[in-house]
């Protein structure tokens, strides 16, 4: 039996230490929407035994900051959490902690000190894996044209109503590839503060556009995974 | 899970209801394993989480290496369309695996309500919902939980039943048909025969003939074969210290509605509340030792890191090292930031110290449950809780900085006057009185005292299990005379559909031949009754006269003392000559001491027992 209480024979540090933490969100747990995500990390922390920083005040609680956020149904290999701790404990002991406390469809895949603020990113680097009926080369073509055109909207909801967006303007850049019956799209997309753009705009672009995924879900799907994220140049990872 | 099923998550509210693959879900290595339980809650996901029974019997099963057991949950309706829609058979949270191909599929019962759910569940997994018409490939069906001590009802949908506690009981069942099959002889009904005949608690209705009289009551129920018993007795955990306790938890992502540590301090209840079916057959008392529980509740909190405590068991205040317990615990749980409940106060043992030792109390709100309004009333059901022990209480609370107080009440209680209705309204009233005679309230605040009225259902093995439920009307003029005479504009006063608790008199009363009611019910579309939206008390009565029921004959009619009962073929413990005393007490307003105060002659001992206040238990008490 495990008892976290060794947490509070270690040193104290001289002031809490930001950690983040990359993890990956794939397979069911992508249909975890992020309230959930946010509840179970609280007690993941807890039950890895790590020296949690508690704000203080009438009702003290951990702190954690998350990146960009993750639409249900979409699944990511670079989710980020920045969480806070008091005392001495390594990357690799908080890593290795956490992964005891988790599955490896939510493994924690990097841990290490938080230096560039989340702010900074400013894409997101997605691939679409598309399975459909009629999947050929010339409906990869097609898709291509569709995206390398311009001029795609889509309706953003959000709290003040639905409003129109040009999507095309927060596409960076596109890759449709037809491979073994499969469409692979590979997207660099807005994800900076206020031109965040959600992975499923494409998707519904696409439909709209070209009537692909839009029968029988269990005979045409689709798959989302957010690769990278990335800084202003479009190239350079975002740590 | 497969792909189909997958893709088909992206069109459904809520998918993570369904996506399963949880920290601490059980996953087993299919050709190691010798049988297959599918274990299912027939409500939602967030409700099949938050049931401490569920948990424990699935740590229970799954800690036997030739079992595997999943959990499955009835799929909310838009999942369900689609389902139909593409042509995908209910699977099993872990696997994703059909049920139908399961060994057994076990069903727990906590709500009688939830019957149509439970057939929509079979129909969902293919499995044909009458018991006669299943075949070897079939699964078989097994009911248990609380509703299954009237297992008439649904007995021709059942297989069989589990009656009592199930953490050993279930284990020996899976292990008999793991066994039978190994050596060749399993076929259903071989199976079925030896399991009532050999397992104790084991209950197969098709074993048995009932008979009616012309009146429709039942004259008999008869064991078609010798070594069937005549009366299954349920099964208890003797010793709660050594009773299975899953250390490990599968943790939800989707909240669950109970989303904290559920620690289980004892089981039965000392108080004896007469229309408390839980409080009868729980009995006897078993309790858990402080050190057993402190030890627990650590395991749980580095195995879950959840950030409460919650300490059940039917009236919490009764266990007898709640002192020790909680000084224990919260040694370890203020440090680690960590709340404590007690969900089941009750207003004689609620004190300014406990008050302050407990989180739940934090909120501004406390609830506590009179039950009745007069003290006669009180009496009557034994509930032996007296006016200046609320006024006590309820100034505790404001004293303490609170000032919302919730009381519940029961409408439609044997003997009830409208007296006793009035006397909520001024009980009620008494209380908001209290709140400004207290000179420690809260300084320039109002008092809320919310009273939330439910209707009396006579439940079987409790006192008042022969007693007439009050027909729609009475309940409902008693609802609207109540509301007439709260006139406080700070009591709140809310009410239970009468419409509802008939129903539920009906399904809880019944007796076999209300199966074809259910049967009609389930081809008409009934599902998830238990939620208000889908409740539909026209349909309800429309099939109860198209399948030859009178409702009023189960639930507003007064059974005779010597009628055969349908579920007399079931012995809880607690003997039907206790009943009738205590029903006789009741009527003369006469109280029964609790369990500890002195023993009164329940039956409930001679089932054994550790750590109980029973008579006999004696030798066992050594701690």
């Amino acid at each position: 039996m495990k008892n976290n209480d060794v947490k509070f024979t270690l040193p104290m540090l001289a002031e809490p230490r930001t950690l983040r933490v990359r993890f990956r969100k794939v397979g069911n747990l992508q249909y975890i929407s992020h309230l959930d995500l946010q509840r179970t990390f609280s007690r993941v922390l807890v039950r890895a035994g790590l020296p949690l920083w508690y704000t203080k005040g009438f009702n003290p609680h951990i702190k954690m900051v998350f990146g960009m956020p993750l639409p249900v149904g979409s699944e990511s290999e670079c989710e980020l959490l920045d969480i806070r701790i008091e005392r001495e404990m390594s990357c690799e002991e908080v890593k290795a902690r956490l992964n005891r406390e988790l599955t490896d469809e939510l493994a924690v895949l990097e841990v290490y000190p938080a230096t560039e603020k989340f702010t900074a990113i400013t894409f997101a680097e997605y691939e679409y894996t598309i399975v459909t009926t009629g999947a050929n080369a010339a409906l990869a073509a097609q898709i291509d044209e569709v995206l390398q055109g311009g001029g795609l909207t889509v309706t953003k909801k959000s709290k003040s109503g639905e409003k129109e967006v040009d999507l095309s303007a927060h596409i960076l850049s596109t890759e449709v590839r037809f491979q073994e019956g499969l469409i692979f799209v590979c997207a660099k997309l807005s994800a900076a503060e206020g031109k965040y753009i959600s992975p499923e705009a494409l998707i519904t672009a696409l439909r709209a556009k070209t009537g692909i995924l839009s029968g029988d879900p269990t005979k045409e799907h689709y798959r989302i995974l957010r690769r990278r994220a990335l800084l202003a140049d479009g190239k350079t990872e975002f740590r | 899970m497969n792909e189909k099923i997958s893709s088909i998550l992206k069109t459904v509210e809520k998918p993570g209801r369904y996506s399963g693959g949880e920290y601490g879900a059980v996953i087993k290595d299919k050709k190691a394993i010798k049988a297959r339980f599918a274990f299912c809650f027939p409500d939602t996901y967030e409700i099949g989480m938050s049931n401490l029974g569920m948990r424990i019997l699935y740590g229970s099963l799954n800690s036997d290496p030739d079992i595997w057991c999943e959990r499955v949950f009835a799929p909310w309706v838009d999942m369900q369309e689609k389902m139909r829609s593409y042509d995908v058979p209910l699977w099993a949270h872990e696997s994703g695996d059909p049920v139908a191909e399961f060994d057994i599929v076990g069903f727990t019962l906590q709500y009688e309500m939830c019957y149509t759910t439970v057939l929509r569940v079979l129909e969902l997994s293919r499995i044909p919902l009458l018991a006669a018409e299943r075949g070897e490939e079939d699964p078989i069906i097994i009911g248990g939980g609380p509703c299954a001590y009237n297992p008439e009802p649904i007995a021709d949908f059942f297989d069989c039943f589990s009656i009592g506690e199930g953490e050993d009981n279930l284990v020996e069942f899976t292990k008999l048909y793991i066994r039978m099959k190994e050596e060749g002889r399993y076929t259903r009904a071989a199976f079925l025969h030896e399991a009532a005949a050999t397992i104790k608690g084991i209950y197969v209705p098709s074993l048995y003939d009932v008979t009616y009289h012309e009146d429709g009551t039942v004259a008999a129920i008869t064991p078609k074969f010798e070594d069937v018993p005549k009366q299954v007795q349920k099964c208890i955990i003797e010793d709660m210290d050594r009773a299975f306790f899953p250390e490990n938890v599968v943790m939800p992502y989707v909240e669950a509605v109970h989303d904290r540590i559920m620690l289980e301090v004892y089981r039965g209840c000392i108080r004896g509340c007469r229309f408390c079916q839980a409080g009868m057959i729980y009995r006897p008392v078993r309790e858990k030792s402080h050190e057993v529980l402190n030890k627990q509740a650590r395991c749980l909190y580095d195995n879950t890191g959840y950030e409460e405590i919650s300490l059940t068991s039917l009236s919490i205040s009764d266990y007898t090292e709640l002192e020790p317990l909680t000084r224990e615990l919260l040694e370890w749980t203020d440090p680690n930031m960590v709340s404590l409940s007690l969900p089941s106060l009750r207003v004689d043992s609620f004190s300014r110290e406990l008050m302050e030792r407990i989180a739940s109390v934090r909120t501004s709100s406390l609830t506590f449950a009179p039950e009745a309004g007069t003290q006669r009333l009180r009496d009557v059901i034994n509930k032996n809780v007296r006016e200046e022990d609320l006024m006590r209480a309820v100034n505790v609370a404001f004293s303490g900085g609170k000032t919302n107080v919730k009381l519940y009440f029961m409408n439609g209680l044997p003997t009830e006057t409208a007296e006793d209705i009035e006397g909520i309204a001024t009980l009620a009233k008494n209380v908001v009185h209290e709140f400004y005679q207290n000179k420690e309230r809260p300084k320039g605040r109002s008092p809320q005292v919310t009273i939330s009225v439910s209707c009396f259902i006579p439940k079987p093995f409790t006192p008042f299990q022969w007693e007439a439920q009050d027909t729609m009307e009475m309940l409902r003029e008693k609802q609207e005379y109540l509301g007439e005479k709260v006139t406080d504009r700070k009591v709140r006063y809310t009410h239970h559909d009468a419409r509802v608790s008939h129903i539920e008199a009906v399904l809880a009363r019944g007796n076999r031949r209300l199966g074809a009611a259910l049967l009609l019910a389930a081809k008409e579309g009934f599902c998830f009754d238990a939620w208000d939206e889908f409740f539909d008390y026209d349909k309800w009565l429309s099939v109860f006269e198209r399948s030859g029921i009178d409702p009023a004959f189960f639930a507003n009619r007064q059974m005779g003392l010597d009628e055969v009962l349908p579920w007399d073929v079931i012995d809880c413990g607690v003997s039907k000559e206790f009943f009738k005393r205590e029903r006789e007490r009741a009527y003369a307003a006469a109280t029964t001491p609790n369990c500890r105060e002195k023993c009164s002659g329940c039956g409930a001992n001679r089932l054994g027992g550790a750590r109980t206040c029973c008579p006999g238990g004696g030798a066992r008490n050594e701690k």
